[in-house]
């Protein structure tokens, strides 16, 4: 049943994804009634499936990679559905949860089941680490998102094309806020990941390095995201610029998350 | 049904004849009696700067054929327009082509402008004032009330009145793209051209925070703010201003640019570069194009606005297919309301009706009746009561060969509103 929903999930993440797409792009009548039950119907079957792999392999679905990326793709998809319902804003779906496909699809293909885990995997600590981590690149993978769509309307507005993104996008403004307070929560949480880390991890682990390729990539994200807050509040940044900032911390914790992992060795591997 | 319209439009009166016959609510209202009185036995009347159509069921004593071109001489000689307009510029439709071409109107497909969002309320203006001179009737106020609804789905259920089609509410909507609260911004128009001072309107419709104006002549910025609201802006001040307002609509004569790209720098830079939009519609343009590669600003000339007019009026035209449906769906369902009043299926539906009601009201009470006989007997009686209420007004439904339709159809109609034999028909349909 695992193997089945395993390799069900991108199917129907990419049926919803092109759902949406439809709706947005052909203005379908049936895509747009459908697509909302369609993404809340992928959410409920990526929640068994993780509450599936929680049972069958006694742990929370935090112990690799790929069982991280799967988690992410099930946040994406949740916190976009509860945005799209809260906000009435249901045309951005496409741009989003384009993400959660993608994410998935990596978790599908790389996925291992791990029947032993390490006893260090079963700390409280690690918990609140792995969630804070995983919440907060949930939120600036949306910020990402929101911040892709404002690039794309702000150059189309600028060159005079007022095409399908002109008519359906939110405006500028509304698209800028949505990544803002994606970002705010995203950096918080990734702040609380990286203290726990730091204080914790150099006495968990014996191999423990300052050197690790994913902690350097989470800092410098850290870092990215801190630079780009503080320059919209001191320095007055608004806009594309802060846009750029929160897509290139997007594309750096993308690679800190599979790059690294699958290319170099860390003591952040958990298999 | 034997319905008549007669009118004149956009597609065959210029301008100069349609103003001519243009009726204002209060001509309506005189007009309205006398028209019926005449010619029909209900009507209304459609006027709008596009068009002024009259809608009729003609009365028996006028027979099936209207006199087209009495009605229509009768409009001409109500507006005392014999000079401007002739029998040419006047149309006449009949049944169902009549009715299609009302939901056409209704829907915004027969506008000028395709997907005309003031011609619901119009439609209904002119409704309201013939329900009020007491001019329309069962089938009038029912193709009306279908009128509504299909103009009602076609902006709904299709995007054939979305986009704006004028320069000035382009120019807002575009406003509404890159802001997300125009309450919360200003704007400053420099400068009294006609679609600048429109496009000002249009933003102080829209709720605009604040609005400044500036012209060379200050009595003629005072005007403006006389009448849209807002306050006066010093001319020789106006660049100072574009560093607090977030649009800027420029409309000076100049043979020249007026603002200069290194301008503008520098107002971002004191801005702190929040994003600043500026609608140029200036004839030669008042701002220098390259001042558009700045970060954070937005500048549209009249290209860029036509640009969307354009595409929104291709948009609009493109959904008609869809409108056509909705309108196909809308004459469905009006005929299917209208054939309901043939005499044969009234006829069905009374007995049906009654009879369901019997077999109810035996079903009930057949345990009170011990033996097999006296339950046969209490069916029997039962019938016999049905039949003997439903013979009269069977008889009366099947006679009266020597009325006008119209006049058994409403017959017809009462029956079927006295015993709620419509909502069966709705149920079964």
């Amino acid at each position: 049943m695992i193997d089945i929903l395993n390799g069900a999930l991108p199917l129907l993440y990419a049926g919803t994804v092109w759902l949406y797409a439809r709706a947005f792009f052909s203005d379908a009548p049936v895509a747009k009634k459908i697509k909302t039950p369609v993404l809340i119907g992928t959410a409920i079957a990526h929640a068994g499936y993780l509450l599936l792999r929680t049972l069958t392999f006694q742990h929370p679905p935090i112990t690799t990679t790929s069982e991280i990326m799967s988690l992410i793709a099930f946040c994406v998809a949740v916190a976009y559905a509860v945005t799209e319902i809260l906000t009435k804003v249901k045309n951005t779906g496409y741009f989003i949860l384009i993400l959660s496909f993608f994410f998935q699809v990596v978790s599908t293909f790389f996925i291992q089941d791990l029947h032993e885990v390490k006893p260090i995997l079963r700390s409280n600590l690690l918990g609140i680490h792995v969630s804070a981590a995983l919440l907060g690149y949930t939120a600036i993978s949306i910020s990402a998102g929101y911040g892709f769509l404002y690039l794309m309307l702000y150059h189309n507005i600028k060159s005079n094309r007022f095409g399908v993104l002109y008519a359906k996008l939110p405006n500028l403004e509304t698209l800028e806020r949505m990544s803002f307070v994606s970002t705010v929560l995203g950096f918080f949480l990734i702040t609380i990941a990286i203290i726990i880390g730091f204080v914790w991890l150099p006495k968990a682990y014996e191999s423990f390095s300052y050197f690790d390729g994913k902690l350097i990539g989470t800092l410098v994200v850290w870092g990215l995201y801190g630079i780009g807050l503080v320059a919209k509040r001191m320095l007055g940044w608004q806009g594309r610029k802060i846009m750029i900032l929160s897509l290139t911390g997007f594309v750096i914790s993308v690679f800190s998350l599979t790059a690294i992992n699958l290319f170099f060795s860390s003591f952040h591997n958990f298999y | 049904m034997n319905l008549v319209s007669i009118g004149i439009n956009h597609r065959t009166a210029p301008l100069e004849v349609r103003e001519k016959m243009w009726f204002s609510a209060d001509e309506m209202r005189s007009i309205l009696p006398t028209i019926r009185d005449r010619w029909f036995s209900e009507c209304f009347l459609i006027s709008t700067c596009n068009r002024t159509e009259i809608y009729g069921i003609p009365s028996a004593a006028n027979g099936t054929l209207p006199a087209v071109d009495n009605v229509g001489q009768y409009l001409i000689d109500a507006k005392s327009a014999r000079s401007f307009v002739n029998k040419h510029h006047l149309y006449s439709m009949h049944s169902a082509f009549a009715v299609s071409h009302l939901f056409r109107v209704a829907s915004g497909v027969d506008s000028m402008v395709v997907g005309d969002v003031q011609i619901l309320s119009q439609l209904k203006e002119g409704f309201n004032l013939a329900q009020e001179q007491r001019t329309i009737g069962i089938f009038l106020n029912r193709l009306a009330q279908s009128a509504y609804r299909v103009g009602k789905r076609a902006r709904t259920e299709s995007t054939i009145g979305e986009g704006a089609v004028s320069i000035s509410y382009a120019a807002v909507e575009l406003a509404g793209k890159i802001f997300e609260n125009l309450s919360k911004k200003s704007a400053l128009l420099v400068g009294a051209g006609e679609t600048g001072e429109l496009t000002a309107r249009h933003l102080t419709g829209k709720g605009i925070g604040r609005l400044f104006v500036t012209n060379r002549t200050r009595s003629k910025a005072e005007e403006l703010v006389a009448s849209l609201g807002g306050s006066v802006s010093d001319f020789d001040q106006w660049t100072t201003t574009m560093n607090e307002v977030d649009i800027v609509i420029s409309s000076v004569e100049s043979p020249q640019p007026i603002i200069m790209a290194s301008q503008l720098a520098n107002v971002m830079r004191k801005r702190s570069n929040r994003p600043l939009f500026i609608i140029d519609i200036g004839v030669p343009r008042n701002v220098e194009p390259s001042a558009n590669a700045i970060e954070n600003i937005f500048l549209h000339d009249l290209d860029a606005l036509n640009g969307i007019v354009d595409q929104n009026l291709d948009k609009r035209k493109s959904e008609i297919p869809r409108v056509n449906g909705i309108i196909l769906e809308g004459l469905k369902e009006f005929y299917g309301w209208y054939s309901s009043l043939e005499v044969t299926p009234t006829i069905a539906d009374l007995h049906n009706h009654f009879e369901e009601i019997r077999q109810n009201e035996v079903t009930k009470n057949a345990n009170r009746f011990s033996s097999a006989n006296d339950r046969e007997l209490l069916e029997l009686v039962t019938k016999r009561i049905v039949n003997k209420l439903l013979h009269v007004p069977t008889t009366m439904l099947k006679n009266g060969h020597e009325e006008s339709d119209e006049i058994k159809r409403k017959r017809i109609h009462i029956l079927r509103a006295l015993f709620g034999l419509n909502k069966d028909a709705d149920k079964h349909s």
